[in-house]
Order: C-alpha cells, then structure tokens, then sequence
C-alpha cells in the first residue's frame, strides 16, 4: 500500500488545470461559482461542453473509442476534483453518465454515431423519464406503455419527476413494451425526441422556489422503432446497469468538497463577537467535524476506484458511497444557512439574477444557499431513498 | 398544578382550530403568500373578532388580560394552520414592551393592536447582529428641538411591510441604547421588503434624519434592553408553541400519506423504517410541548431559571422541528419537495420558527452561559 499521489499524477493535476483555466469563460464561471439552483446552468453546459470537446476532455469515463481520453481511475479523479475546483458547470449527468453509457454498451452503431457526438459536444441535453406517479421505489411496476405497430412505437402514459424534461431535447424512458408479463420483463429503453407530437411538460413547483422537476404526459407520441436501445423487453438490465456503472458519482465527493470550501468561506467572513465564526466553539466544532467526516468519505471513494477487494460484495461499497455522499450533502449545505442566521430566510427565486443588496450586510453568496440546503433534502430520495438503500445493504452485506 | 384547559381556553382553542382548519388548507395558503404586504387583511379581521389580537392585551388598554398559557395555546393552533400573520411580533412582543414602557402612547397604540388596526414591528436587529439584544447600537438618536432625531439602518425586520409602527431601538448619547416609536409612513424611513421562505415578509430599513417627538421615547439604557429580553423571550415562547402546532400537523399529515401511499403492493406504513421514523417524530414533538411547559411554568419566577426554561424550550424545539420537518419530507418521497404538498410549507415555516428570536446556537449558549453563572 502507498496512499500518496505519484509525481506523475501531481504534474497531470498541473496540467489540467492550467488547461481548465485556460478555456473557462470568465461569466459562466463567476454564474457556476455564485450559484443558486442545484444544477448547472443548462445554457452554459452546452457552451462549456463544446469548449471541452475541443480538449477532448469532455467525456473522461468513456472508452477512447467513443472520445473518451483514456485516463486512468485517478486522473479521471484528479480531472473533476480540477472541475469543481475550477468553478466549472456540472456534468450534464443524465447525457455523460446515463444514457451515453448505456447506448455504447447496449446500443446498435447507428445509435451511437447519431447520438454519442452530440452528448460529447453538449449538443444535447437529456431528461430520464423513468419515475411514475404510482411507481417510485418500486420503479419495476411502471406503467407507461409502447406499442409496436409497424416500424414505430405508439407510447402512452405519464412520468413524474423527469429533471429537466421542459428544457431536454431528447429523454431516454423506461416503457412497457409487453404487458402479459410481469414486473421488471417486458421493460423497454426507449429514446424519444422531446419535441415530439403527443409530448406534454408540466412544470412542478418546488420547495425551494425552483420548477426544475416535471411532470411529462405523453399520449399516442410515436417513436421510430429504431430507437429502442439493446433487446427489446430487457430494458431493465440496461437501466440497471445505468444505475449501478458509475460506481463513485453517487458519492458527489467533488460537489461535497466544493460546498464545504463555501461554508468555510462564510464562516470566515461573518465576524461576531468580534471573531469569525469559523472561531466560535460552536462552528469551529461543527465545521471540523464534517472535514473529517468528508475526508473518510474522499477514502472511501478512492478505495472503490482502486478496486478493493473486501469481504462483501462490489456493490456494497458503492451503496455506502451513496448513504454517506447523500447525507454530507444536507449537512455541508445545511451548516451554510445555520451561518446566515435569519438572512438564511430571505427567499430568492434561484437562477441567473439576483436582486441588488438593500444593506452592505448582503454580500454575493447569501443568495441560493437556503434553496440549495432545502432542496438537498432529496438527495435521500432520487436514485433510491435511502431507506430502500439501507434495505439493500442489509441483504448484500448480511444477507439479512 | 393543573394540566386541564379552562372553559375559556376550551373555547379559544375550539374556535382557533375551527379558523385554522379552513385557512390552513394548502391551496388558500399557497394563494394568500402572493399578498404583496404579506398579510391578508380579511384573515387579520377575523382574528380581530375572535378577540384574539386583545388577548394578551390588559383590560385597561381594552384587551382580555390572557395569561401566557392563553397565547401559548392559541400559538400551537396557529402553528398547526401555517398561520404567518404577524401576531408574535405584534401581539406578543410589541405589545409587551408597549405596556410595560407606559408612557403617552401605550392606551392608543395597545388598542389599536386589540382592534387590529394597528401592527407594530420590533426593530432591533442590525448589521452584523446575532440575535443581540444589549450589544450597543449603530442606529443613533439625537436631541432635536422637542424631539429625536434618528439616523442608521436595521436588517432583517420581522413583519416590517405590513407594520402600521415600529419600535425602532437607537442609541441616544448620554443614556445608551433606547426604544421609540416610530410610525411606519413617517418622512425620513424606507423600507427594502423581502419575502422570507416561509411566505412572511420582512425588509431592511434605513433612517435618515427621521424626526419623532419627545414623546415617542418609550425606554432607555437598562429599563429598555430588560424590556427587550423579556419581550423576546415572550416572542420565542409564543414561537416553540407555533412550533408544536406546526409538528403536530406533521405528524398527521404523515400518518395519512403512510396509510394512503403504496408501493410494492402495500401501504408504505407498513414499512418498519418509516414506522420508526415516524414515532422519533412522534417523540421529538412530545417533548418539544412538554419544554414548552416548563418554560411557561418559569416565565414569571426568578430571572435565571427563566432564562434556563425559556432557553432550553427553544433549543428543544429547534432540534425536534429540525428532525420533524426533514423526516417529514422523507416520508412523501418525490412529494415532499414540491409546493404542491402541506408537508414542505410547514419544512420552511419550522426553518424559520427555529430562527426567529434566537436559533438553536444562540441559545443553546445563552443555556451553556446560564449554568456557568
Ligand atoms: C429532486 C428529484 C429529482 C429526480 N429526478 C428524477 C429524474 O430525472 N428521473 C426520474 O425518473 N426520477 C427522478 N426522481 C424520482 C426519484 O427517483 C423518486 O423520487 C424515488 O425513486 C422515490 O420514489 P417516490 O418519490 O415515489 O417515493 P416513494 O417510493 O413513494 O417513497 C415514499 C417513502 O416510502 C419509503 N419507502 C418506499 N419503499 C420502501 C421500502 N421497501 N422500505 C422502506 N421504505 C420504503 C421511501 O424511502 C420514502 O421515504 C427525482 C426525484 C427527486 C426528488
């Protein structure tokens, strides 16, 4: 065992972020560093990603085949720790890390000349339709339904909580193309353009202000056959693998880090008592206590990218990653507004502008921080509650 | 001691949860947050008529006398109906200091706050503040003719845009920090308003050569910080009991959705990890009513166990909202993030309940602070 960075990966950190710097424009990286929605600005991942392209660094988890840059596990680590670090957009996850995986993997070539350059490119935006009113957790008794007739699929039905549907081109849905079988069979994967007839958005308003998730109604939108992806009925294989192949970004080690950074920067810059609060008992303890809670987490990322072997199975480590990266998420955020005290309360419709401060005593990174603390609170929800993580985990690593 | 309610409690409590129950319905709250001023005038009208906005108010002023108990009681009602009208502030707070002050304008404003004409806002907190309430203020007054004249600048004001008065806390050479009072149209103030994530409303004010008479001094030096301990901690009273009201809808607001959502073929109720995150609610709630009796209990005894009991019900309460709220959430899955459900209005109601009148931090050091003294 040696647990320290190489040389060779200290000069790769260099470069890369010489390069970041080099090509991130000055005004999307002042509205990525000031940000006050849960994702990325999506009109600036497209310029960012085209940037990016150009480097070929915009895919670094792809195999070069595809435009990937054939890094190791921890130069891809080193890359996006430099991303955030940077005050770059975001991943536009559901294109990068979702649907592109799958269409590689599971897809036929004329898939993944038509639609892998555009992900690559941030040509595309993509929305995940697989969540449904009735269907959450128990995402396998889904209901929305394709038809074969002819060469195309006739798709009716209705999911909910599609992130980003209102502003996506395209969306990768999980649909019932059989109905005589049971739950989990007669699963599809289907690829449907967003500006099809028969496709209706609702926006859902938020808690935090934000209408960023939907509701995506669709009746009689025909889809050409040629854009199911893999075997027909065993689209679940591909969601599954969908969920289970990124095994460390469920940590969002980066994102934690990057929002610990802030609250530290606020608790340095509210001075009461005549000390930051970075200095008082109580927030010197609590800040403290999450560095050291995060740096178990960072270890705990690097052991899955190192392969460990251990007594449970693979999946078991990634599953901690998710329980553990989900909840530092509400805490490092939550700590922010807790600093705010009641200017933590002034409601701000999140997105690009703010209003002008009223009193010095406003400065550039109150806005956004409370909608963010408040909306985390479904990071212990998407990708599996972490109830139904917890369920999971007894049975892998206990067989309980 | 004696833990039943008296026919006049009775009586206030019945007609408190009947209003609630009809107003506290999420559609008509998600409709009413949109009133610029933040408060709805027909819904202050009729707390006005229950006699609520009189209750703490004394009989001479032409209020019922109500005890805290009264106000604490009603308080929990309100909180259960997602009530954000500005009764702590104006009814609890301001109208304690009005009365204690005395003075030319206490029989006049006290009854206008009875009648609901008038709301009256503290105005205190400024730049850099914590929850200070003896720090010495930047705000100043000077003598100027046969009055004061205020200049400075106050952050972060409860309830300010729909204040008919504040009392407006200033230093004033000689005789340190001091209360006046200040009527909200006067020449000389401004107000930046905000809405607060809970629907309320709050702005920033700055006071530029603003000119009071010498009657308008309510308060100075020791006489006025006192006053405003006490007021505070009325406020911060009233706030742990919104704040059960508000925990308690909670838990029946969860309790229904566990019964009524299924997947994989059966209520989610039927899960024991939501069962067990349920009753820590259960108990969080539970406790956080019973802190909320000790305090009440010590209000009026020595100043130390009074601070202890006042301190240790709101950090009680802060940290069982804090669990109430986020469980709360947890339960309605994709639900409990949208406006679209009562659970997340009562998740940003508890987020300020927990910061008004001093957070779990301030306190829990004003507790920390009293045990060493
Ligand atoms: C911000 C956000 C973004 C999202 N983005 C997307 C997206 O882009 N695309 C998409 O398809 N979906 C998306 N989702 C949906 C997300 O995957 C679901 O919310 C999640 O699967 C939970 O389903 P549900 O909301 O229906 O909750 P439910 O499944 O109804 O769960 C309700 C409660 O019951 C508990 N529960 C359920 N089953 C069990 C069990 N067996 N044991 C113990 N407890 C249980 C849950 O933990 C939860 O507390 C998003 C959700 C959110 C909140």
């Amino acid at each position: 065992m040696d647990f320290r960075y190489t040389p060779e990966d200290e000069a790769f950190r260099q470069e890369v972020r010489a390069g970041l710097r080099a090509i991130l424009p000055d005004d999307i990286r002042e509205r990525q560093r000031l940000t006050t929605t849960m994702n990325s600005d999506t009109h600036d991942q497209r310029v960012w990603f085209s940037l990016l392209d150009d480097k070929g660094w915009s895919v670094p988890a792809w195999p070069t085949e595809y435009g990937g840059p054939g890094w190791s596990a921890i130069q891809k680590y080193i890359f996006e720790d430099e991303m955030y670090l940077a005050s770059a957009p975001e991943f536009q996850w559901t294109g990068t890390h979702m649907v592109g995986p799958v269409i590689y993997h599971f897809g036929d070539d004329a898939q993944k000349e038509r639609f892998l350059p555009a992900i690559r490119r941030g040509d595309h935006i993509w929305c995940q339709g697989f969540s449904e009113p009735g269907s959450g957790s128990d995402l396998a008794s889904l209901r929305t339904h394709a038809k074969l007739e002819g060469n195309k699929y006739v798709v009716n039905g209705q999911k909910i909580w599609t992130s980003t549907a209102y502003e996506a081109d395209w969306g990768f849905f999980l649909v019932k193309t059989d109905l005589t079988v049971k739950p989990q069979a007669g699963i599809s994967f289907l690829l449907i353009d967003m500006k099809s007839p028969g496709i209706t958005v609702r926006r859902i308003p938020q808690i935090n202000d934000e209408e960023h998730l939907c509701e995506v109604f669709l009746d009689n939108v025909e889809v050409p056959a040629e854009n199911l992806v893999g075997t027909p009925g065993k689209g679940w294989t591909s969601a599954k693998f969908l969920l289970e192949h990124e095994r460390t970004s469920s940590a969002f080690i980066f994102w934690n880090k990057r929002e610990l950074r802030r609250a530290r920067m606020i608790a340095d810059d509210i001075v009461h008592d005549g000390r930051p609060l970075s200095q008082s008992p109580a927030f010197a303890g609590r800040l403290a206590r999450l560095e050291a809670d995060l740096a178990a987490l960072e270890w705990s990322v690097l052991r899955v990218l190192a392969n460990e072997s251990h007594g449970f199975d693979a999946s078991v480590a990634s599953s901690i990653l998710k329980l553990r990266g989900s909840e530092m998420q509400q805490a490092t955020t939550e700590i922010q507004v807790d600093l705010l005290a009641t200017r933590g309360l002034r409601a701000y419709v999140p997105g690009r502008d703010q209003p002008a401060p009223s009193l010095p005593d406003w400065p550039e990174y109150v806005p956004g921080r409370t909608a963010i603390a408040t909306i985390m609170r479904a990071a212990t929800l998407y990708g599996g509650t972490k109830q139904v993580q917890k369920n999971i985990l007894a049975k892998l690593a206990f067989g309980l | 001691m004696n833990f039943d309610y008296s026919e006049m409690q009775q009586m206030l409590l019945d007609s408190a949860e009947r209003l609630m129950k009809e107003r506290g319905q999420v559609e008509k709250w998600r409709e009413r947050r949109h009133i610029e001023s933040g408060l709805d005038a027909d819904g202050w009208a009729q707390f006005a008529e229950l006699g609520w906005l009189m209750l703490p108010i004394p009989e001479d002023a032409g209020g019922l006398d109500g005890t805290m108990e009264d106000v604490a009681l009603l308080n929990i009602a309100l909180g259960k109906g997602l009530a954000t009208e500005p009764y702590i502030n104006s009814v609890v707070l301001s109208a304690y200091i009005l009365d204690q002050a005395g003075g030319a304008h206490r029989e006049a404003l006290l009854g206008g706050i009875a009648s609901g004409e008038a709301r009256v806002a503290l105005a205190h907190a400024e730049i850099g503040d914590r929850y200070d309430i003896d720090t010495p203020r930047a705000t100043t007054a000077v003598h100027d003719g046969n009055g004061y004249k205020i200049d400075g600048a106050k952050s972060v004001i409860f309830d300010a845009p729909s204040a008919t008065h504040f009392i407006v806390s200033a230093d004033l050479a000689d005789a340190g920090t001091s209360l006046f009072v200040v009527e909200a149209g006067a020449a000389g103030l401004a107000l930046e308003s905000y809405p607060l994530v809970d629907g309320t409303r709050a702005a920033d004010l700055r006071f530029g050569g603003l000119v009071v008479d010498a009657d308008a001094l309510l308060a100075s030096g020791a006489q006025a910080t006192d006053l405003l301990f006490a007021a505070t901690d009325r406020a911060a009273i009233a706030a742990v009991a919104q704040g059960v009201g508000s925990m308690e809808a909670c838990l029946d607001l969860c309790s229904a959705y566990m019964k009524e959502r299924k997947q994989f073929g059966q209520p989610i109720g039927n899960f024991q990890s939501l069962q067990h995150m349920i009753v820590d609610m259960l108990v969080a709630t539970h406790q956080s009513r019973s802190a909320l009796y000790g305090a009440l209990a010590a209000l009026d005894g020595e100043a130390q166990a009074r601070i202890r009991a006042i301190s240790a019900a709101k950090v009680v309460m802060g940290e069982a909202s804090q669990l109430v709220m986020r469980h709360g959430v947890q339960i309605h899955g994709g639900y409990g993030v949208t406006d679209e459900y009562a659970i997340s209005h009562h998740y940003r109601r508890l987020l300020s309940l927990e910061k008004a009148y001093g957070d779990i931090e301030y306190h829990v050091a004003r507790l920390a602070a009293a045990h060493i003294a």
